[in-house]
């Protein structure tokens, strides 16, 4: 008798911590979604979305985020899957250091890691002493300039990755799959293709849907070094407008949720924190 | 451990040179991108005005009131957040996992911690001036309904306790996904023995459960602690600059050189970076620990 | 009185019934196995009366007083857990005086308490090591003193030595006998495993689907299985269809091949349809002294077991495993020669299950017994 009357009080202080929780969460964000919906007077209305998505600076800077976004995710990508497997398969001592690197954006935060580029790149790199220049500053063109905030990006979200595809190949022991593909006399190109990729799609497509949450809404980098991202033109519209941002916000919000319901779906289980920005 | 059977050797492909041609483009990657800047910057913090070596940066970093007023600002707001969010996030995990909860509140809160840690910056910002600005949905309702004041009484959502109120929404998501795996890592049979050998609740979580638990915890809020410190953009969202935090200034020291001594900047770089390495270390050393008990 | 009683336990999770009138008498200084397959639900009835589980009905009943409904933290059973569950931020020492110290016993006492203990299972050079730095084998022996520290008035054993190596298993059964023979202290062990429940059990309950199949003394259970599920699970058994032919006479025929058995036919039919099963090391080959059950035989295969030679033997149109010992001599026999077998009428075991015949090859069933490591 006493076991089940411990068990209602357990249950009871949960839900304490849960709906206060709920409470704390939950009401900004539909402060936020009132507050969107409020444009008109007196009316609730979608007026605000419809100035916001109309704007054309809004379109141009969410696709802009969107194209680095994908960029950062596909040079994710070509670096470190090969890397990983690599590692896994051939040079297991580099793991460690790997995985040390890998923990350095968690001490070089955003603010601090564009300090360092803007101040290494927006100079020429040259071989010392000599007169010749290898590498135009970088920031002084919008190529090199898009090439940095890439860089950067992937910077930011290499711990995740890595991690994510790590874990996905150990899971699935793409060391003994290889193995045995070669014996059955597979070629890298079919095992490349038919033997990793198939195998870490859910890992790959974690780490991605991670990516990409991750840039599009990034603003430190962006605006530091000067790009017409998204999150620098959403903190420029919050000076200026008072619905507009608040619709966009709860976008994002819907977006992040997406994004992270997707990965969820994808993985079966723990979600995944990218921390704060 | 003891090794009652024999190790199987370790098959090692003969790891030369060519092997290591492999790892080549991350490792020049993380040098071009990650070292070298960081170099910079070290490198920085050790000249002068005259480009001449010298330690007086980081002894600067001691007596410059700017540089110590943000450092202690951005420790104190990590600190609490730190505290306070690893209280409540760890009471929210544990409520759902060995608190008893429906299991399908569980994955909800879980997928909203993911989403919740991300939303983190200007949109973040902006939710909580909707709520708890001069005009937010929680001041007036407040007003309106209760008669409570709270700008009469002093609480300015663009002060500290504000942006620690904001640094909640990650840190409270952050702590709940480091603490569920290991509150599920907590075996069953731990209580069970517990209590077959005469233990009663209480007795089982301060004596067992808590230090078993205690590496993680810490571990996390050190976590926690470093996540707020290097936050930059929500605190900018929200004062543009006039919450004078260690990141804040930075960024003010990159747009303009406004300690007017580029060495100083960098030194002042330098010591959230030596901060941040310190927390890691920290975290790396209590998640071993903590390992070997959960495993 | 008895020490402990179970009377009418049965526990039901909703539909499922998963234990079914579960009954036992055990005496002070028992030691009791529970023997079954996974989901017999051995484990649920040994929860029970740890205080993990309540049962839907039924009574337990622990030196005159009833814990039935007793909190788990209030009974004096102690409990050693498959998983050995030692609590992983404290020391062997701090592990096995918890107990102890829970109940706010003098320090002093519990000091000494913990040295005995320690001094009992053989780990007095590791006393101030973490569960992480200690062998499989010694952390199920740090269990069971903790176990012990608290002078328990039962002691519960849930499958303790499944997660062990075979050498350790055989080792630390033993150890964990002959200290309940010499403390004296009641005993219940869990296990998939009927060597184990064999070899070191007073008595052996056998499980199967939430029923008791049988009770008895492990020589009872082995020679004198009552039910098809007992003969089959526990050591090896041939087995095979048969047809009574003399009820009077004890007479039952394998495919034409007559068996005499002591078990009483009389209630039955000439012609009424049984199960068969003989040990296989109830066979021997026929000699002048032995007459009864002779047989004709063909010899099929001979495997060598070590101490043991397995030789198959076709009897009329029937396969059956013989299991002798081994003997040089063995070696002249050859494959598909002709011998006689004999087997005494008591060995002839009937049992009229309803389990059916499956193919004659299914018949000879292996279970990892006695012989199983050989």
């Amino acid at each position: 008798m006493n076991l089940l009357s411990r068990f209602r009080k357990f249950s009871f202080w949960s839900w304490v911590w849960f709906i206060l929780g709920a409470l704390y969460f939950l009401i900004p964000l539909y402060a936020t979604l009132r507050h969107s919906l409020r444009m008109e007077r007196d009316v609730i209305g979608f007026r605000a979305y419809e100035r916001a998505f109309a704007d054309p600076s809004f379109l141009e800077t969410f696709l802009l985020s969107n194209l680095l976004a994908v960029a950062t995710i596909i040079a994710s990508i070509i670096l470190i899957v090969p890397t990983a497997y690599w590692i896994r398969l051939r040079v297991p001592e580099a793991r460690r250091i790997t995985e040390f690197i890998t923990l350095l954006p968690f001490v070089v935060p955003a603010i601090i890691l564009v300090f360092g580029l803007i101040r290494i790149y927006s100079s020429p790199i040259g071989i010392p002493f000599t007169g010749i220049n290898l590498l135009q500053p970088l920031t002084t063109t919008k190529l090199g300039t898009y090439t940095l905030i890439v860089a950067g990006y992937m910077v930011l979200a290499m711990p995740y990755m890595y991690r994510s595809v790590d874990t996905g190949m150990r899971t699935v022991d793409i060391r003994t799959l290889t193995e045995a593909a070669q014996s059955l006399g597979a070629s890298w190109f079919v095992i490349v293709t038919q033997v990793i990729l198939p195998n870490i799609r859910s890992a790959l497509l974690s780490g991605a849907l991670l990516t990409f949450a991750i840039v599009v809404g990034e603003v430190t980098l962006a605006s530091f070094l000067g790009v017409d991202a998204f999150g620098p033109y959403l903190f420029l519209l919050g000076q200026h407008r008072a619905y507009e941002p608040a619709a966009l916000s709860f976008v994002t919000f819907l977006l992040t949720w997406f994004a992270m319901g997707l990965i969820q779906l994808v993985t079966g289980g723990q979600g995944q924190a990218a921390g704060a920005h | 451990m003891a090794q009652t059977s024999l190790r199987m050797p370790v098959i090692k492909t003969p790891s030369n040179l060519k092997n290591w041609l492999g790892v080549t483009p991350f490792f020049l990657f993380a040098i071009l991108f990650l070292a070298l800047p960081s170099i910079y910057l070290v490198q920085g913090s050790f000249l002068d005005q005259n480009d001449q070596f010298t330690f007086q940066n980081y002894k600067d970093l001691f007596t410059t009131p700017l540089i110590v007023d943000a450092f202690k600002l951005s420790i104190q707001i990590s600190a609490v957040t730190a505290i306070v969010g690893g209280i409540f996030g760890f009471l929210l995990a544990y409520a759902i996992t060995v608190g008893g909860l429906p299991r399908s509140l569980r994955s909800a809160l879980i997928t909203f911690s993911g989403v919740a840690s991300n939303f983190a910056g200007v949109p973040l910002a902006f939710a909580f001036i909707a709520t708890l600005g001069r005009r937010g949905f929680l001041t007036l309702l407040l007003k309106d309904t209760y008669g409570i004041d709270l700008y009469q009484s002093g609480f300015d959502l663009y002060s500290f306790a504000g942006l620690s109120a904001i640094y909640m929404f990650f840190q409270f998501p952050l702590m709940v996904l480091i603490m569920v795996p290991a509150l599920d890592g907590l075996k069953r049979e731990w209580r069970e023995a517990a209590e077959n050998l005469g233990a009663s609740n209480l007795q089982y979580w301060t004596r067992i459960a808590l230090p078993v638990l205690l590496p993680s915890i810490l571990g996390a809020m050190i976590l926690l602690f470093g996540n707020a410190f290097g936050a930059y953009a929500t605190a900018y969202a929200l004062t543009g600059g006039r919450l004078p935090i260690i990141t804040i200034q930075i960024g003010a020291q990159i747009r303009g050189d406004v300690l007017h001594n580029p060495g100083l900047g960098y030194a002042m770089a330098m010591g959230m970076v030596i901060i941040m390495a310190i927390s890691l270390a920290g975290y790396s050393w209590l998640q071993k620990i903590s390992e070997r008990w959960l495993r | 009185m008895a020490y402990l009683t179970l009377s009418k336990i049965t526990k039901r999770y909703g539909d499922a019934l998963v234990v079914d009138d579960f009954n036992l008498d055990m005496e002070k200084g028992e030691f009791v196995s529970f023997l079954g397959p996974s989901g017999c639900g051995k484990t649920t009835t040994l929860r029970m009366v740890a205080g993990f589980e309540i049962p839907t009905s039924g009574k337990i009943i622990l030196s005159g007083d009833d814990i039935t409904s007793k909190a788990p933290n209030q009974r004096n059973v102690g409990m050693i857990f498959q998983a050995y569950a030692l609590f992983p931020n404290m020391t062997v020492a701090q592990n096995i005086g918890f107990g102890l110290r829970i109940r706010k016993e003098p320090e002093s006492a519990v000091t000494q308490r913990v040295k005995e203990m320690i001094s009992l299972i053989n780990l007095e050079k590791h006393a101030d090591k973490y569960p992480y730095q200690l062998s499989g084998g010694q952390q199920q022996r740090v269990a069971l003193a903790r176990a012990l520290a608290n002078r328990p008035q039962v002691l519960l054993l849930d499958e303790p030595l499944s997660a062990l190596d075979a050498k350790i298993r055989v080792s630390l059964r033993n150890e964990i006998r002959a200290i309940q023979k010499t403390l004296g202290i009641t005993a219940i062990f869990v296990t998939h495993d009927q060597e184990e429940a064999l070899s070191i059990s007073d008595r052996v309950v056998v499980m199967y689907d939430g029923k008791v199949e049988q009770l008895g003394t492990p020589s009872d259970i082995y020679n004198f299985p009552k039910t098809a599920f007992v003969a089959n699970f526990v050591g090896t058994l041939n087995t095979a269809n048969a047809e009574v032919v003399d009820p009077a006479k004890g007479l039952i025929s394998v495919d034409g091949v007559q068996f005499g058995t002591t078990k009483d036919l009389k209630s039955m039919k000439k012609g009424d349809q049984v199960r068969m099963s003989i040990r296989p090391e109830r066979f021997s080959f026929a000699s002048e002294e032995k007459k009864e059950n002779v047989l004709d035989c063909t010899i099929e295969n001979i495997t060598f077991l070590g101490s043991i030679v397995r030789i198959q033997v076709l009897i009329g149109n029937t396969k059956f495993y013989m299991d002798t010992f081994n003997n040089p001599f063995l070696e002249l026999l050859k494959v598909g020669e002709k011998a006689q077998v004999t087997c005494s009428r008591q060995a002839v075991l009937v049992l009229d299950s309803p389990i059916e015949a499956t193919s004659p090859q299914k018949d000879l069933l292996e279970t990892d017994g006695i012989l199983g490591s050989v």
